[in-house]
């Protein structure tokens, strides 16, 4: 294989994985947006994701569509349902004690999902076939487009949904500043809960079709809900702008790393550009986002 | 955010903690509670050091994990490989772990908002991946045997009894020290820089560096737990120190009660021991840890050992005044002195005939524009020494602008400003508090959680020199300052009238109170001038004319006094001179009795066409 071909691989696949960081990346920031807070539950979210569709496809059989639009709409429902049940009767407001009740609802959810579909790895279908195309040169699997399309796909909804419906422009002006929106009539708490739905649906997604390609376990979204954090630090935390870019940006140094430098530390990497980040420009690439205006 | 409150509870408390260490491996022999009393232990001076951070500066680290797996490693590596003593093995440890928490430390701590978590979370992630990647030193993922026990000489901590008493007895002087630092000059900033960043500023507190410090020294603590950790198990493995043991630590702060020590102790003990309790329902166990979690934060969000502990406080309030007059009978003899200076000022000083004296403040074409909108205009006047002089005008004059611009708060004005004989272009309000200027705030900007008294220490944060050192070990020195700050404190507050006030906590206070303590907080610092901004609005008019009361007898003191105000009674009983603005430029300047006869005054006042 020749050194570019080996470069575009390594982009293309750094692409694949980008995407997925993108997609958790945004959801990350539409709570940030939404409460201020950082919602560790995102993580499982895209455990569920693959864990749901994992159940529906093969132990229900269900065809492929249907099993994935199952999936999305439960996550999206639990979502919903940590913002009803966890951040909606806290007592206290404060940011901090808000973090640790999705970190508590995160380690709860963990432990649910041991129980209910035990420590094993398992391994999902990839959604048409395993046999690679060559572009550029490069062996592309066709998951790998699915992944770039549908990530595609939702980026290009979220921002409809943003900038042309109610319920995303109410979204928006709570996240600018909560009390104006209340005084013009927006259900504060109602649009955070959609912000949790949201994010679940992002994280469901990301789940879904990254599993194909990885493995899956009950703690499979750990170390990629981590690596989506990493990538809205970089972007500029709370930015969506940024979140793709920095998602895409983090998946695609990571694979350079993991491929021109050494693969045993491809971990660190994406930690390493977070720190770096945080000492150099630490409101990310993009600057900061809305709540964060102050 | 609780915290201890004063020091004479202390050695109680500490009692019963040794008691409790001592007599805990005699009431059981069963040598499996020894070893989760020794696991607790070590959690607990992890969670000491973590508490100082979150509870006092207010900044969450995700890293502690990391600190406490860099003692263990840092001390296993070196004793096992390379045969380094176990105590220079450990003190390595812990410079190692102090040096690298302070790069992490002055990069992020320098900015506002929740940067180090952030970073804390990426550095925690990294340490753990080198543990389980860098094989050929730290034995991989399957850990790293054969750590020596600590000695001295022929004697071998080899038991779990007596690793038991070397844990708890560290963690003995850490609360002691951990306390230390609390009930001091630092400690109390920190405190202060969590109730009000910018009045903490005013008084001169070095935020920044403050923060640096404590996080610096909760990762010493962390390593120096990690070390004790290595030599107890003998055996270390990367999962310990991973990412969710980071998370583990917080919580135990969290749910034990950010800011209280005692309050720790508890959160730690409880969660330590938690999941070995849990362990009887085996898989399940994970998901009652994270409910229980999130039930005591949704209904407890202040923490188990600080809920327990505000009944406590409550109690302890109303034994407040008891206290308060010991307090006075310790400092009586100043007290009364100052009770004596201020009569004679009441009764002999007659009002200074304006002008008379050199002007302790000259303001010389100062201007000011806010993006465009002019908020002060070219003004210049004199503020007389020794007097009272009322700066006023309709809202929007540039009053409070004006009193900032003095005070160093916003110093990109135009035109300059003589303090005495110097001229104050560039300095910030902590070096006109060291000048002697000292100021109160429109919206009473107090440190709610801490004592009255605690309040007006700060106010002597610049005038004095107790640094982290001197605190943590109470080195020669320190106590007498200690007395020197606490007795100048309880002057001030008989001064004030808030003497039997001094030991319950700030927001306990009614407003017109507040602000008394506001004026405390400004005098201790012992000023040549004052700037009070709406010192009695939203009071009532008893309440206003005993502030008026006490402005004059601050002037009896020799002490120069700017405020503003609106409440034109206040003013024009007070004052010595009135200055009055309007958008921004100087309308009028003289005594009460020309002001009230000004025509411009009274149009923009009354809202005539000027």
């Amino acid at each position: 294989m020749s050194s570019e071909t080996q470069l575009a691989q390594f982009i293309i696949s750094g692409i694949t994985t980008g995407s997925i960081y993108a997609l958790i990346a945004l959801g990350f920031c539409i709570i940030h947006n939404a409460t201020g807070i950082v919602n560790f539950a995102q993580v499982d979210f895209v455990s569920l994701g693959g864990l749901m569709m994992y159940t529906l496809l093969l132990s229900l059989g269900l065809p492929l569509i249907l099993s994935f639009a199952l999936a999305v709409l439960t996550v999206t429902a639990v979502g919903a349902l940590v913002e009803r049940l966890a951040i909606r009767p806290a007592r206290s407001r404060a940011v901090i004690v808000l973090i640790f009740i999705t970190i508590g609802a995160s380690i709860f959810m963990r432990g649910g999902f041991k129980v209910l579909w035990g420590k094993n790895q398992m391994a999902l279908p990839h959604f048409s076939g395993e046999s690679p195309l060559v572009i550029l040169g490069a062996a592309v699997l066709p998951q790998s487009l699915w992944i770039l399309f549908i990530t595609l796909a939702v980026v290009g909804l979220l921002h409809f949904f943003f900038s042309r419906t109610r319920i995303g422009k109410a979204i928006r002006a709570t996240s600018y500043n909560p009390r104006a929106a209340a005084l013009m009539g927006v259900n504060v708490n109602r649009m955070i809960l959609f912000s949790f739905a949201l994010s679940g649906a992002l994280g469901a997604v990301a789940g879904i079709i990254i599993v194909p390609i990885t493995t899956l376990s009950y703690e499979i979204g750990v170390m990629l809900g981590l690596k989506g954090f990493a990538a809205a630090v970089l972007g500029g935390y709370g930015n969506s702008i940024g979140a793709v870019i920095g998602g895409l940006l983090l998946g695609v140094l990571e694979s350079l790393g993991a491929g021109l430098i050494s693969s045993t530390y491809k971990d660190v990497m994406a930690f390493a550009i977070l720190v770096t980040v945080l000492f150099v420009k630490p409101s990310g690439l993009l600057g900061y986002g809305d709540s964060e205006r102050r | 955010m609780a915290q201890e409150l004063h020091s004479k509870r202390a050695p109680v408390s500490l009692i019963g903690l040794a008691a409790a260490i001592v007599l805990f491996p005699v009431l059981t022999q069963n040598p499996y509670y020894l070893n989760v009393a020794n696991i607790i232990g070590l959690n607990t001076i992890v969670v000491v050091g973590l508490n100082l951070l979150i509870g006092y500066a207010g900044q969450i680290s995700l890293g502690h994990a990391a600190f406490y797996g860099l003692g263990a490693y840092i001390s296993g590596v070196l004793t096992v490989t390379y045969n380094v003593s176990p105590w220079i093995a450990l003190l390595s440890a812990v410079c190692v772990t102090a040096l690298l928490a302070m790069l992490i430390g002055i990069p992020t701590l320098k900015l506002h908002g929740h940067y180090l978590v952030m970073a804390t979370l990426g550095f925690n992630l990294i340490i753990n991946i080198i543990m389980v990647q860098w094989d050929s030193v730290t034995g991989g993922p399957s850990g790293f045997p054969g750590i020596p026990n600590l000695s001295v000489g022929q004697w071998s901590f080899d038991s779990d009894r007596k690793m038991y008493y070397l844990i708890w007895g560290v963690v003995f002087v850490a609360i002691v020290l951990a306390l230390n630092l609390v009930r001091s000059r630092p400690g109390r900033a920190l405190r202060a820089l969590h109730g009000s960043e910018l009045a903490a500023g005013c008084f001169g507190v070095d935020t920044k560096s403050y923060k640096v410090k404590i996080f610096v020294l909760s990762a010493i603590y962390a390593s120096l737990a990690g070390s004790l950790y290595a030599h107890y198990l003998t055996f270390i493995s990367p999962k310990t120190f991973d990412i969710f043991f980071s998370v583990e630590l917080v919580t135990m702060v969290i749910v034990g009660g950010m800011g209280s020590i005692w309050g720790v102790l508890f959160g730690t003990i409880f969660l330590t021991s938690l999941p070995n309790v849990l362990h009887f329902f085996d898989e399940y166990k994970d998901i009652i840890y994270g409910l229980i979690l999130v039930l005591i934060l949704i209904f407890m969000p202040q923490g188990v050992g600080v809920a327990i502990r505000e009944k406590w406080w409550k109690r302890g309030a109303s034994e407040g005044p008891a206290d308060a007059a010991r307090g006075l009978v310790a400092s009586g003899r100043s007290e009364s002195a100052s009770v004596e200076r201020a009569k004679d000022g009441a009764a002999g000083v007659a009002p200074l005939a304006v002008g008379d004296s050199k002007p302790i403040l000259r303001i010389r074409n100062v201007s000011l524009n806010f993006g465009g909108l002019m908020a002060l205009a070219d003004v210049s006047c004199d503020i007389p020494d020794g007097a009272i002089t009322a700066l006023i005008g309709p809202n929007g004059a540039g009053k409070t602008t004006m009193i900032n611009v003095i005070s160093g708060i916003h110093r990109r004005h135009r035109g300059r400003l003589f303090f005495g004989e110097t001229e104050t272009r560039g300095l910030n309000p902590h070096q006109m508090a060291k000048m002697g200027m000292a100021r109160t705030f429109q919206n009473v900007e107090l440190f709610d959680h801490m004592t009255v008294l605690e309040n007006v220490m700060v106010g002597m944060h610049a005038g004095t020199r107790n640094e982290f050192l001197h605190s943590l070990f109470r080195l020669p020195g320190f106590t007498r300052e200690e007395r020197l700050i606490e007795g100048r404190a309880w002057e001030v507050l008989a001064f004030v009238g808030l003497a039997s006030k001094g030991l319950f906590p700030a927001f306990g206070l009614s407003f017109g109170e507040q602000k008394r303590l506001e004026i405390a907080r400004a005098l201790v610092t012992a000023p040549r001038l004052v700037l009070l901004d709406e010192p009695v609005a939203g009071l009532n008019m008893t309440e206003s004319l005993e502030i008026a009361g006490l402005i004059k007898k601050i002037r009896s003191q020799g002490i120069s006094v700017l405020l503003v105000e609106h409440d034109m009674n206040v003013v024009m009983k007070i004052s010595d001179k009135i200055i009055v603005l309007n958008f921004g430029t100087k309308i009028a300047e003289g005594q009460p009795e020309e002001i009230q006869r000004n025509e411009q005054v009274l149009s923009a006042y009354l809202g005539g066409v000027a």
